[in-house]
């Protein structure tokens, strides 16, 4: 959060036709000049980004630095690739337009784009790295595109000569098939001399990463598409009441026989997510405890005396004559998960139960900006949740035994 | 004997005259190449502990014997005279430039602009020796600007001190950081005497 003009040194010399960074050198930089531009101003909405080329006919500032994003954007379009790059002049006058920017209680910060091969000696740069310390300028320097000898050498130098308390970085990007913009993501440039990440950065990584990977329920992300997510999770709600009361239904009809082992997979078949059915083996392991039928009648009872559950599962009844017909046992067991599972819902809600779920929730925190899953305090919250939820699976169990 | 004045100390204290450094915006102090960041800050105590050099003091980059520091006052100040005690073999300033009430200047506009005063510095290790200012210029100093352009021929400047001598006022040239603005104007906001239960109107 660190108030601060920043000054932008793209390079727009012949060197950036090429394509070995896609879909070219230019377009590279300029989609990390737009990323660089939206996370400074996130950061901080006080904060202002200029634009300058350094290549062409000469040093020219596109624009001043601005907090407007519009105007930063609009001014990348339509700019021209020719010419060589002049480095120092570039960064001169990058410090002569921080030098007049209007708020003068912000840090100044100097990002170059060295794409095409340096001209300057060593000794120039350096001269112009200490006149930067000497004004406390920041300096970051994107190495990317042509890499000739001393090319390196000379930038690390005028690292050197510029950094002061390590505000100033550089970043050696070499082109392959990551993008310029996503290297450059997880740089200080971006997280801002380790502050810990900015909102933006984080949440755009985090976006990236999520992508391909889902750990969570059904393939959605919850913070992606919350309506998708709820809308999935409600159905998958229906459906599984709708199982339970065809169950329930069945039970009553069928006579009781052995629960046992042959419980686990039924109820895996009538369970469609690894959620649910991790809801029901739960259920189940407490089922094994039970060593009577009248126990289980006791819990029909019960759970028949709870509120809406079991008086939805009434409407439903007809449902399950076919099912119970086929397979007593399954019916059994879909009868008992249908008894413990209301008993469960209407004592813990839903959405207790998906918290209860640990890998959903650190799911979740991780892809939370700002919220880092190893952090202690975070720990501490998740093994509580935790705990509590089995110390609420604990008394069940006790409850059930005592009858 | 800690001062040059022809009297003996002991009759007054003279550490309550140069005691204007509590009215300095510490927090808002800063030093154009200074080595240690953040190091401007510990040269502002008391006139008693102004050559205790055990803790930090100020120092410049390696070679570049350059310093400018930015002091803000918290009100505005008078400003009799000022101390400064800088570091042995060479690494003392030798010239003092000040400019008063401007903010956010760097080298290039200290060396090009005209200072308010001027000074020609000695090596004053000892902390006795202080320079009058033109106290007419210096009646309402909200902030105060000193250049340091060379030193006595050492590699880098040291300073340990700097002590303020005069007068604060309560004063404060503070931008009004509260304001309301309207957009469009509420009745309610602008009760008439009339409204609130009559009585005589007049035009001021």
């Amino acid at each position: 959060m660190v108030l601060e003009a920043t000054m932008i040194c793209i390079d727009n010399s012949e060197w950036m036709r090429n394509g070995d960074y896609s879909p070219s050198r230019f377009q590279a930089q300029a989609d990390a000049v737009n990323l660089i531009c939206g996370a400074k101003t996130q950061s901080n909405p006080e904060n202002t980004v200029g634009v300058l080329t350094m290549a062409g006919k000469g040093v020219r500032v596109l624009v001043t630095p601005t907090s407007d994003l519009g105007k930063i954007l609009a001014c990348m379009h339509g700019l021209e690739i020719g010419g060589e790059m002049n480095l120092a002049a570039g960064i001169q006058v990058a410090q002569l337009a921080l030098k007049h920017r209007q708020n003068k209680k912000q840090q100044q910060r100097i990002i170059v784009f060295a794409g095409s091969p340096i001209k300057h000696d060593k000794k120039s740069l350096e001269m112009i790295g200490r006149k930067l310390k000497k004004n406390s300028v920041a300096l970051d320097i994107v190495n990317f595109g042509e890499d000739d000898e001393g090319k390196m050498e000379k930038l690390e130098a005028l690292l050197a000569a510029v950094n002061n308390n390590d505000t100033s970085h550089i970043v050696h990007v070499s082109a392959g098939p990551n993008a310029l913009s996503d290297v450059l993501m997880s740089t200080p440039i971006f997280t801002g001399d380790g502050e810990g990440g900015s909102g933006f950065a984080a949440a755009a990584a985090a976006a990236a990463a999520a992508g391909g990977v889902s750990g969570f329920e059904f393939g959605v992300d919850p913070n992606l598409d919350p309506e998708l997510a709820l809308a999935l999770r409600v159905s998958m709600e229906e459906e599984r009441a709708r199982q339970e009361a065809a169950a329930k239904k069945a039970a009553e009809e069928a006579s009781k026989q052995e629960k046992g082992g042959e419980e686990q997979s039924s109820s895996q078949e009538a369970t469609m997510t690894e959620h649910a059915s991790g809801g029901t083996s739960e259920a189940d392991n407490k089922k094994n405890d039970l060593s009577d039928d009248d126990n289980a009648l006791l819990q029909q009872a019960l759970a028949m005396s709870m509120d809406e559950p079991a008086s939805s599962h009434d409407l439903q009844d007809m449902e399950m004559p076919d099912v119970a017909a086929d397979d007593p046992e399954l019916a059994l067991a879909l009868q008992l998960s249908v008894q413990d599972s209301t008993k469960d819902s209407s004592s813990q809600t839903d959405m207790s139960k998906l918290l209860a779920d640990q890998s959903f929730v650190s799911s979740i925190l991780a892809s939370l900006p700002g919220v880092d899953p190893n952090d202690p305090s975070v720990k501490e919250v998740l093994a509580s949740m935790q705990s509590q939820s089995e110390k609420q699976d604990e008394d069940k169990a006790t409850e059930e035994e005592e009858k | 004997m800690a001062c040059t004045h022809d009297h003996s100390c002991e009759d007054h204290d003279c550490s309550s005259n140069w005691s204007l450094y509590k009215h300095i915006d510490l927090p808002k102090v800063t030093a154009l190449n200074e080595a240690n960041p953040g190091s401007v800050k510990s040269v502002f105590k008391a006139w008693e502990e102004r050559l205790n050099s055990s803790g930090e003091n100020l120092e410049s980059n390696e070679g570049d014997p350059e310093l400018l520091v930015y002091i803000p006052f918290t009100s505005d100040v008078k400003i009799k005279s000022v101390s400064v005690v800088g570091g042995a073999d060479g690494a003392s300033p030798s010239k003092m430039r000040v400019f008063i009430n401007r903010d956010g200047i760097d080298f290039s506009d200290a060396q090009s602009m005209q200072p308010v005063q001027e000074w020609d510095l000695i090596e004053n290790l000892q902390g006795v020796v202080e320079y009058q200012t033109r106290y007419s210029k210096f009646q309402s100093v909200a902030s105060i600007t000193l250049h340091f352009p060379e030193s006595f021929g050492g590699d880098t400047t040291q300073i340990h001190y700097i002590g303020f001598k005069g007068e604060a006022t309560q004063l404060k040239r503070d931008v009004v950081a509260t304001i309301v603005y309207e957009i469009t104007p509420n009745p309610s906001d602008h009760k008439t005497r009339a409204e609130t239960g009559g009585g005589l109107s007049h035009v001021e």
